[in-house]
C-alpha cells in the first residue's frame, strides 16, 4: 500500500515536471512562432507598399503605420532574445494586429496610383504629343493652303 | 508662332521625358548630438545614466526602403564592421546585436528619430577593467553576454567602449536582410569613480 502511494506520488511529480517543462517548450515555440508570423506580415506589407510607391502613391501615411508596427516588432525580437517570451508574443501579436487592413489600404492606394498615372499618361504624354504634332500639321496645312493660293492668284494675274 | 505653340503644349511631354536620370543610390546614416547638430555626442560615461542622441537616415535608392539598424556594442579587441572598399566586401561585425532599429523610408525622405541610452557596469579595481552587465536603448534593457569587459587603456587613459549602428536593408529578392556596408559608431570613454 505504501509503495503504491509512494509510486503514484513519484508519478504525480513526474507529470507535473513533464507537463511543466512542455509548457514552457510550448510557451518558447509559440513566442518564436508569434514573431516569425510577425516578421513575415511586416515583410509581406513592405513589400505592398513598395508596389503603392511604384504606382506613383503617396506612402506617408502607410509608413507611419509600419514604423509604428516595426517599433512592435524591435520589442517582440528583443524579448525574444532575453527569453521574456510571453513579452515577446504579446509585441509580436499587436505588430500583426496593428497591421490589420493594412495591405487592403495599400493595394487600394496602389491601383489609385495606377489610374492616376494612366490619366497622366494619356493627358501629359500621349494628349500633350498629339496637340504638338497637331499643330506643327495644321501649321503646315495652312501655310501650303495660302502658298498655293497666292501661286494661283499669281498664275491668274 | 507656330513653333512656340508646339513648344507650348508639348511641355507637358518634355517635361517628362528630359529629365536628367538619378545616377547615385545611396543611403545616408547618421547620429546627430543632444542638440540636433553634429557635436555635444556623449563620451564620457557613467554607469547608470542616460544619454540623448538622434538616430538617422537619408533613403536616396529610388525606392521605399525597409531598413534594420543593429545596435552592437564592442571594446578595442573586438571586431568591428567595415564600410570601405566594395561593398560585397564589406562586413559587418560578428558582435551580436543588443538591439534592432527598424526603419520604413520613402524614397527622397529622411528618417530620424531620438534615442536614449545607457549601460550598467562595474569596476573590477584588481583586474583594473570595466565589466559590463546591460545596454538600455530606448527604455529597452538588454543583456550583455557573461564576460563582457573592457579593460584600460593606458595610451588614451580611458577605459574604452564603442557603441554601433549597423546599416542592414530588406532584400525583397531573398526575402532577408544584408549588411549594406554602412555604419556609424560613438566612441565612448566608461568612466569609474
Amino acid at each position: 500500500m505504501k509503495t503504491t502511494l509512494v509510486v503514484m506520488v513519484l508519478l504525480a511529480v513526474l507529470a507535473s515536471g513533464g507537463s511543466v517543462a512542455v509548457c514552457h517548450g510550448l510557451s518558447e515555440a509559440d513566442a518564436r512562432a508569434a514573431v516569425a508570423n510577425a516578421d513575415l506580415r511586416v515583410s509581406f506589407c513592405y513589400s505592398a507598399v513598395a508596389d503603392a510607391e511604384k504606382a506613383g502613391a503617396n506612402v506617408s501615411g502607410l509608413l507611419v503605420t509600419l514604423n509604428a508596427a516595426g517599433v512592435l516588432l524591435s520589442e517582440a525580437h528583443l524579448a525574444l532574445i532575453n527569453g521574456s517570451f510571453d513579452s515577446a508574443s504579446t509585441s509580436a501579436g499587436e505588430c500583426v494586429t496593428k497591421l490589420d487592413g493594412f495591405d487592403s489600404a495599400a493595394n487600394s492606394l496602389r491601383d489609385s496610383a495606377s489610374q492616376a498615372k494612366l490619366m497622366d499618361f494619356w493627358l501629359n504624354v500621349v494628349g500633350s504629343g498629339v496637340g504638338a504634332v497637331a499643330i506643327v500639321a495644321g501649321g503646315f496645312s495652312v501655310w501650303w493652303y495660302l502658298k498655293r493660293k497666292q501661286s494661283v492668284i499669281e498664275g491668274d494675274a | 508662332m507656330i513653333s512656340i505653340a508646339a513648344l507650348l503644349v508639348a511641355s507637358p511631354l518634355l517635361s517628362k521625358v528630359l529629365v536628367w536620370p538619378r545616377t547615385e543610390f545611396f543611403t545616408e546614416l547618421y547620429v546627430l548630438g543632444s542638440n540636433q547638430t553634429a557635436e555635444d555626442y556623449p563620451f564620457n560615461l557613467s554607469s547608470g545614466e542616460s544619454y540623448g542622441i538622434s538616430l538617422g537616415l537619408g533613403n536616396h535608392l529610388g525606392y521605399c526602403a525597409y531598413y534594420l539598424v543593429e545596435v552592437k556594442f564592442r571594446n578595442e579587441s573586438q571586431s568591428a564592421p567595415t564600410s570601405f572598399g566594395p561593398v560585397e566586401d564589406r562586413l559587418p561585425s560578428s558582435l551580436p546585436s543588443l538591439y534592432n532599429v527598424t526603419a520604413f523610408v520613402a524614397d527622397e525622405s529622411v528618417w530620424q528619430v531620438p534615442v536614449s541610452f545607457g549601460f550598467d557596469y562595474g569596476y573590477n579595481n584588481s583586474l583594473l577593467r570595466v565589466d559590463f552587465h546591460s545596454l538600455t536603448f530606448n527604455g529597452n534593457v538588454s543583456s550583455f553576454a557573461e564576460g563582457e569587459s573592457t579593460t584600460w587603456n593606458t595610451t588614451t587613459s580611458r577605459f574604452y567602449g564603442d557603441l554601433m549602428f549597423e546599416l542592414w536593408r530588406f532584400n525583397s529578392s531573398s526575402n532577408g536582410f544584408r549588411y549594406d556596408g554602412n555604419f556609424v559608431d560613438l566612441k565612448l570613454n566608461m568612466t569609474v569613480s
